[in-house]
C-alpha cells in the first residue's frame, strides 16, 4: 500500500491517511488535496507508509500531490510538532495556522513579479557605537551556535543598531535574520530603517496587514531562500529559512507575542525553541525584559542561562529622563490633571517642544450613568460596560465589539441629564484643549489611528512638528522617536497598581517606563510626571530612579514566595457555554479525568469563573493547572488532553487549552 | 401616596436669578443648564403674613435651557416645573424648570414650553 499521513486543519488531535498512486519520500512537506467529509481539503503530507491502522479498503485516494513549490523542510514541519506537542494543538491546526492564508487553501500566489533590482545606493553612513553597544554587536558576532541573549538597554539605547549589525554580519556570512516585533504598526518605520540599511537585501515583511498574495509570497521567497531577512510580527516566527543565523526579538517583553486565540503560543518561546533547534544565537531586546527572561539571565547578578548585555547608558540623548512623582491626594485635580503637570505642559507649549499625555484608556468615559437612579452603561452581551465615545455619539463594549448610540433618557428612569464617569482620551484631549487653546491636541489611539495609513499619517505629522501635544494610549508607548517629545505626563496610571493579575505591577511599570523613555531622546532633556495617590509605591520609587533590576528582584521574590511563574509553570483549561453552571460542571468532570493523572508534582486547583466572566453571551470558567517542573506538567497535559478529547461534550459547550498563559 | 389620586409635583416659583453656570450638553446632546434662583415675597401662615425669602437650585434642560441662556443676574422670572432629588446619594430636591416667563421690563417677553 502507498499510503500518505496528511496533517489537516480540523480540530482533532490526529492525522488522516489516504491513498497515492505514486509517492516518494521526497513528497513529505508537500501540501496535498483529499477528500474530507463531503468536500476537499489540502492539507500537509507528513509522513509516508505502507500500512495503516485503516483497512486499505476504507481509505480514501488522495486528490492530488501539490508539488508547485518546493516542501516544506523538515525543520519547519519539526517547528510545527513541537508547537502542537507543547501547546497540546492538532497538528493540523498549527500547520493551517503557520502557513499563510493562500497556501493553505492549496493555492499559489502569481509568480514573483519581476525581481526588482534596487539600485546599490550606499548604505548610509553608520553611527558611531558607544562601547557597551560595541561589546553587545561583538559578543553576537563571535556567536555560531545556540545561544539566548538577553540584550537590556535603557529607553533610547540604541537596541536597534545593535540588531542591524548583528544581521550586516550574518548577511556577510551568507546567512539569513528572522527578526520579530511586537505590533504591526512598528514594522513600517522598521521596515524603512532596515530597507535603508540593506539596499540590496531582500527583506520579507510578514504580518496580518500583508495582504494575503504579498503574505504567500514571503512564504515563498523565504522557503526557496531569496529572502534575505524577515521582519514580522510574531506570526513570522513561522516562515521557513534554511539558511537561519540569527534570530531577534525585539520588546520581547510584550504580551502580543502571545497570541490570545485559537493556537495559543508565544512567539518568544517559540523562537527560542527554534533557535535551539537550528543551533544559532537569538537575541531578546527589552528595556524592561518580562520577569522570566530576566530571571533566566541571571537577575543581573551573575551569569544564567541566557547571556546578559547590558546597555546601559542612552546612544543619543545625555540622560535618561528625570521622573518625578506627583502627589494627588491632597490636590484638587483640575480635569484629572494635577496643577503641576498643567504647568509643565504649558511651558514646553511656550518652548516649542511636545509633550505626550499618557493615559491607557481610549473612549470618552469609561461607562455612562445615571446620576438619579444609578443605571450603568452594561453591555448586554459581556460582563463590562459600554464605554462612551463621544466623538461620534457611540456606546461600544470594547470586548466584544457592540455597539449603540448614545441614549437620549435612562432608559430605567427616564433622566435626561446621563453623565459619563470617568475618563478616558477623548475627554483628555477635549479639556486639554480648552485649557490650552493655542495648543495642537492630537490624540493617538486606537480609534483615531484606525487603519495603518491613518496611523501613519497621524505619525507623519507628529513629526512633521503638526502636534504640541499628544494624549495617547499605550499605541504611543513602543519604539517611536520624536526629537522634539520632551515632557511625558501619566494620569490615571494608579488603576492597574491593584489589579487581580498578579503580572499587572510588571505591565504596568514596564508600560511607564517604555512610554516615559519616550521623552528626551535626542539633544533635549526629558521629563517625566507621574500622577498617582500612592507617592511611596515601590514600584514608582523604583520608576524615579530607573532602576529596573531592583523592581524585577523584588517582583522575582514575591513570586518566588508565592510559587508563581517563572517560579512555576501554568496552563489554563478554560470553557465556555450559554450558563455558567455548564461551564463549571465540564471542568469539574474535567478535572475528576485529571485526579488519576496529576500524581505529586502537579497541583489542580478549582473550577472558578473567569475573572470576566461573561463574553459575547457566553459565560466562561477556568481551571488552572501548575507544577514546579515543566515535563511534568507536559507529560501530565498530554494524557489528560486525551481524556478530554475522549468526553462527551454537551451541546453549545466550548474549551481550549492555554499553555502558558499570560491573561487570567 | 394620598389615595388613587395621581401623585402631584407642579412648582411654581417667581424670583430673579442669581447666578447661572454655563450652559452645557449630554452626552446625547441636550442642552442643560443649571441656576440659581432668590424668590422674595410676602406669604400667609397661621393667619399672619411674613417676609419670605429662599434661593433655589435650579436645572433647565431641552428648550427651557436654551432660553435661559438669555437671561442675566437680577433679571425677574416666573419659573414652572417639578421637583427632583438632585442625585442618589443627594436628596435635597432641584427644580426642574419646564416653563421659563420674564416677569418684568421686558415687553417682548419670550416664554417657553416643552
Amino acid at each position: 500500500m502507498n499510503i500518505i499521513r496528511v496533517a489537516l486543519g480540523v480540530p482533532l488531535p490526529r492525522l488522516f491517511d489516504y491513498l497515492v498512486t505514486d509517492y516518494a519520500e521526497s513528497d513529505i512537506g508537500h501540501r496535498v488535496t483529499v477528500p474530507f467529509g463531503s468536500g476537499f481539503r489540502t492539507g500537509v503530507i507528513v509522513a509516508v507508509a505502507h500500512s495503516s491502522a485503516l483497512l486499505e479498503t476504507k481509505l480514501k485516494p488522495a486528490t492530488s500531490i501539490l508539488r508547485d513549490m518546493p516542501p516544506l523542510p523538515a525543520d519547519w514541519l519539526a517547528l510545527c510538532e513541537f508547537c502542537a506537542r507543547y501547546y497540546q494543538a492538532p497538528l493540523g491546526e498549527v500547520m493551517a495556522f503557520a502557513l499563510p492564508p493562500m497556501l493553505r487553501r492549496g493555492k499559489l500566489p502569481r509568480r514573483p513579479r519581476a525581481t526588482v533590482v534596487r539600485e546599490s545606493t550606499s548604505p548610509p553612513a553608520l553611527p558611531t557605537l558607544l562601547p557597551a553597544q560595541q561589546a553587545a554587536v561583538t559578543a553576537l558576532d563571535a556567536c555560531q551556535k545556540f545561544q539566548t541573549f538577553l540584550l537590556h538597554g535603557v529607553t533610547g539605547s540604541g537596541k536597534t543598531e545593535v540588531y542591524l549589525r548583528a544581521i550586516d554580519t550574518v548577511l556577510a556570512r551568507g546567512g539569513q535574520a528572522l527578526m520579530l516585533v511586537p505590533e504591526i504598526a512598528l514594522t513600517p518605520q522598521l521596515q524603512g530603517r532596515v530597507a535603508a540599511r540593506f539596499p540590496t537585501a531582500h527583506v520579507v515583511a510578514a504580518n496580518s496587514a500583508v495582504a494575503d498574495a504579498a503574505r504567500a509570497r514571503g512564504f515563498l521567497d523565504a522557503l526557496e531562500g531569496r529572502a534575505d531577512i524577515v521582519l514580522g510580527t510574531r506570526l513570522a516566527v513561522f516562515i521557513p529559512l534554511e539558511r537561519l543565523q540569527i534570530i531577534i526579538v525585539d520588546e520581547e517583553h510584550d504580551a502580543s507575542f502571545k497570541q490570545q486565540d485559537g493556537l495559543r503560543y508565544s512567539a518568544r518561546d517559540v523562537a527560542i525553541w527554534r533557535a535551539h533547534q537550528r543551533n544559532i544565537p537569538i537575541v531578546l531586546g527589552s528595556a524592561t525584559p518580562s520577569l522570566e527572561t530576566f530571571h533566566h539571565a541571571g537577575r543581573g547578578t551573575g551569569p544564567g542561562r541566557y547571556c546578559m548585555l547590558e546597555l546601559p547608558q542612552r546612544a543619543v540623548a545625555e540622560n535618561l529622563p528625570v521622573v518625578r512623582i506627583i502627589d494627588t491626594r491632597r490636590e484638587k485635580l483640575q480635569d484629572g490633571m494635577s496643577a503641576a503637570l498643567l504647568t509643565a505642559l504649558e511651558l514646553r507649549l511656550a518652548r516649542g517642544e511636545q509633550s505626550l499625555v499618557f493615559l491607557n484608556r481610549r473612549g470618552f468615559a469609561p461607562v455612562l450613568a445615571c446620576p438619579s437612579c444609578g443605571w450603568i452603561s452594561g453591555c448586554k452581551r459581556c460582563a463590562s460596560n459600554l464605554v462612551v465615545h463621544l466623538a461620534d455619539r457611540h456606546l461600544r463594549c470594547h470586548h466584544c465589539g457592540f455597539e449603540t448610540g448614545i441614549p437620549r433618557t435612562c432608559p430605567d428612569c427616564g433622566n435626561l441629564d446621563l453623565q459619563p464617569f470617568g475618563r478616558g482620551t477623548q475627554r483628555l484631549e477635549s479639556v486639554l484643549a480648552e485649557r490650552l487653546p493655542d495648543a495642537r491636541v492630537l490624540r493617538i489611539d486606537r480609534d483615531s489611528a484606525s487603519t495603518p495609513k491613518k496611523w501613519q499619517a497621524l505619525l507623519q505629522q507628529i513629526h512633521d512638528g503638526g502636534a504640541d501635544i499628544l494624549v495617547g494610549t499605550q499605541m504611543l508607548a513602543k519604539g517611536h522617536d520624536f526629537p522634539k517629545l520632551t515632557l511625558v505626563g501619566a494620569v490615571g496610571a494608579d488603576a492597574a497598581l491593584f489589579a487581580a493579575d498578579f503580572r499587572a505591577p510588571e505591565r504596568l511599570f514596564a508600560q511607564l517606563m517604555q512610554v516615559g523613555g519616550r521623552s528626551g531622546r535626542a539633544d533635549l532633556p526629558g521629563e517625566v510626571l507621574i500622577q498617582t495617590e500612592y507617592p511611596q509605591h515601590p514600584l514608582y520609587q523604583a520608576l524615579t530612579t530607573h532602576d529596573y533590576n531592583a523592581f524585577a528582584i523584588t517582583q522575582l521574590n514575591e513570586r518566588e514566595v508565592a510559587a508563581f511563574p517563572p517560579f512555576s509553570f501554568q496552563a489554563l483549561l478554560r470553557a465556555e457555554a450559554r450558563e455558567m453552571q455548564q461551564s463549571l460542571d465540564f471542568l469539574v468532570t474535567a478535572r475528576s479525568a485529571a485526579e488519576p493523572l496529576a500524581g505529586e508534582r502537579v497541583a489542580l486547583y478549582d473550577p472558578v469563573p473567569m475573572r470576566m466572566p461573561r463574553l459575547m453571551t457566553l459565560e466562561r470558567g477556568q481551571l488552572l493547572v501548575e507544577s514546579a517542573n515543566r515535563p511534568a506538567l507536559q507529560a501530565f497535559l498530554a494524557a489528560w488532553m486525551e481524556r478530554i478529547y475522549a468526553l462527551k461534550m454537551p451541546a453549545g459547550l466550548r474549551w481550549h487549552l492555554d499553555v502558558d498563559p499570560l491573561e487570567f | 401616596m394620598a389615595g388613587d389620586a395621581p401623585p402631584s409635583n407642579l412648582t411654581q416659583l417667581s424670583g430673579r436669578l442669581l447666578e447661572r453656570d454655563a450652559l452645557r450638553r449630554t452626552p446625547a446632546g441636550i442642552p442643560v443648564i443649571e441656576f440659581l434662583l432668590t424668590h422674595t415675597s410676602v406669604q400667609t401662615e397661621a393667619d399672619s403674613e411674613r417676609k419670605v425669602e429662599c434661593e433655589m437650585a435650579c436645572v433647565a434642560m431641552g428648550l427651557a435651557a436654551n432660553v435661559m441662556t438669555a437671561v442675566k443676574p437680577g433679571d425677574a422670572l416666573r419659573l414652572t416645573g417639578f421637583l427632583a432629588a438632585r442625585s442618589l446619594k443627594r436628596r435635597s430636591p432641584i427644580l426642574h424648570v419646564n416653563t421659563v416667563e420674564f416677569v418684568e421690563g421686558n415687553e417682548n417677553g419670550i416664554q417657553a414650553e416643552e
